[in-house]
């Protein structure tokens, strides 16, 4: 039997639909945790981004600072929390935080950044006081490039939650890193598509929610599947 | 311009949180203090490697053997680092640590004794090939298997993993603690390439052999950290490596691919072992009193609060 028969299998039976170690529970813990852990990210590092790039200040700064916040892997916090916060749900939600600032931070700041100057000095010319322009004008031209980088980030807390399953906690990751400890080759391939059919959903979830965010007249500039705001482009040109 | 989109999300995103919030809280209870009338390992979580469940010298044969069936399994790692902070900080009560281990004796850990005898008797054995192994060779290390026992290992094993010691320096050390020179018989008898397993108990013990050999006039060279048993077996049988230091069960059970034939008994096991090996011209020589096996361990807190010695004291009421 070939693995992917056998994988199929692994799908069809109903143990593994059940209970604590079935797919439903697990899929619910991997949603729970990526969907708290970017909210976190999000509300932690959307009014430094924002405000940054609205004030113009420390900008390098705080894209630098970011930036190597990228280069940290998110292995080494997770156990590097172990001693600190136990084992279980606290280290992983710890290392998916930290994982998910940096795209939200550097995209909220270079959105902020490139909201043309000109719209600026005409909200200011209507009277416009520094926050009402701020959330009315600023915010919703920048949204776009604010939500990418929450995409950005999403997907890469959905594929990173994988991980907590080391500090024994649950998530999808429980099927791969089980797997490899019992030399269980079907299960670690169910759990890898089970991980990428949910990065997948999470994807267009986020997309769908980018584009809502999008102002209507701004949104013909924009297509369904491009990303305006990848990062990597953008902080070449912001930063 | 309308910014109708933010409030959208804005609403999106605090609906949702809601959700998660109504969701999100899974209850973590402590363990509970004192007495309750139920069976201690009832009220204790097992912490060992994702496998364990599922193997029958970890929870399976608990089960099977001791009758224990545990509040609940925390997987972790194979006595490594998440074990041993998941014991400390109280996440699980017992784990699953090796015999071996240095931090047991430095952490003040108290490994249950196994009563009932579920693990199997992976004692410290030389494996070499028989060409290689000359009569005063197999002598010498005979005589280091005689003296070798699980404390010695496990004060070594620390000196390495918790000291940072080289184990070149360790083995030499040891070897003049039990009164093995390490020069000066000559030279000129042949060459012996010893090998060990990726881990730092199995370089010390190599270096142990090797060492002692090359104080009798063998030419000694050294293939450390060379991998699994699924690489170091078949190099011995190919030849490119002489000696290795094994573990009677599981040496056996590799090469009778798992029959289930070890038992606690090393002297038997080590047989049954030779009967396997001598038809490739390999030998397993005398098991030392040394064992590295699975080892289930608590903090002395646990240990004194239910008065535990034995693993069949877990299935006592407490």
């Amino acid at each position: 039997m070939s693995i992917f028969e056998e994988v199929v299998r692994w799908f069809l039976d109903p143990a593994h639909w059940d209970g604590t170690f079935g797919i439903p529970n697990r899929l619910w813990e991997h949603v729970q945790m990526s969907f708290l852990a970017t909210l976190t990210a999000a509300v932690l590092a959307l009014p430094v981004g924002v405000l940054l790039g609205h004030y113009g200040r420390f900008g390098n700064l705080a894209i630098n600072v970011s930036n190597v916040g990228r280069a940290l892997p998110s292995f080494g916090i997770l156990v590097l929390a172990v001693p600190l916060f136990g084992i279980g749900a606290a280290p992983a939600f710890i290392a998916l935080v930290a994982l998910a600032i940096p795209p939200i931070v550097t995209n909220s700041y270079v959105g902020m950044r490139d909201v043309d100057p000109e719209l600026k000095e005409a909200a200011r010319g209507l009277g416009m006081r520094e926050h009402v322009a701020l959330l009315r004008v600023e915010m919703p031209v920048a949204l776009p490039v604010i939500m990418a980088g929450i995409r950005t980030a999403g997907v890469q807390v959905v594929a990173t939650a994988t991980l907590a399953a080391v500090v024994a906690w649950g998530g999808l990751g429980r099927f791969i890193v089980d797997g490899f400890a019992q030399r269980d080759d079907v299960q670690i391939f169910a759990g890898a598509i089970l991980v990428a059919a949910l990065a997948m959903v999470a994807e267009l979830a986020l997309a769908g929610l980018q584009w809502l965010a999008t102002p209507r007249p701004m949104r013909a500039s924009m297509r369904w599947f491009s990303r305006p705001g990848r990062t990597d482009e953008l902080v070449l040109q912001g930063g | 311009m309308r910014d109708w989109g933010f409030r959208a999300i804005l609403s999106g995103v605090l609906g949702l949180s809601l959700l998660a919030s109504a969701c999100g809280s899974s209850g973590g209870g402590s363990p509970s203090a004192g007495s309750s009338g139920k069976p201690i390992a009832s009220q204790m979580i097992l912490g060992g490697p994702p496998e364990c469940p599922t193997r029958p010298f970890c929870e399976k044969g608990l089960m099977d053997k001791y009758g224990l069936t545990f509040k609940d399994f925390k997987p972790l790692d194979a006595g490594g680092p998440l074990t041993k902070a998941a014991l400390d900080r109280g996440d699980i009560q017992i784990g699953l640590l090796f015999s071996s281990d240095g931090s047991i004796a430095a952490k003040g850990y108290v490994v249950l004794n196994d009563d009932k005898h579920l693990q199997n008797a992976d004692n410290v054995v030389p494996v070499g090939r028989s060409a290689a192994l000359k009569s005063d060779a197999q002598t010498l290390l005979n005589q280091i298997d005689s003296k070798l026992n699980t404390s010695d290992l496990a004060g070594m094993n620390k000196s390495a993993d918790i000291d940072k010691q080289d184990p070149a320096q360790i083995a030499s050390d040891y070897l003049k603690k039990i009164g093995v020179s390490t020069s000066g018989g000559g030279s000129g008898k042949g060459k012996i390439t010893v090998a060990g397993f990726n881990f730092s108990e199995s370089s010390i013990l190599a270096q142990i052999y090797g060492q002692a050999l090359k104080g009798i006039g063998y030419d000694v060279s050294y293939k450390l950290n060379l991998g699994n048993r699924e690489v170091v077996e078949p190099a011995l049988e190919k030849g490119d490596i002489d000696l290795y230091p094994g573990y009677a069960a599981t040496e056996l059970e590799f090469i009778n691919k798992a029959k289930g034939e070890a038992t606690p008994d090393p002297a038997a096991t080590v047989k049954l072992l030779n009967g396997y090996l001598q038809a490739k011209g390999l030998i397993a020589l005398d098991p030392s009193a040394a064992q590295d096996q699975n080892a289930f361990a608590v903090t002395k807190e646990t240990a004194n609060k239910w008065h535990l010695v034995n693993l069949s004291d877990l299935a006592k009421n407490g």
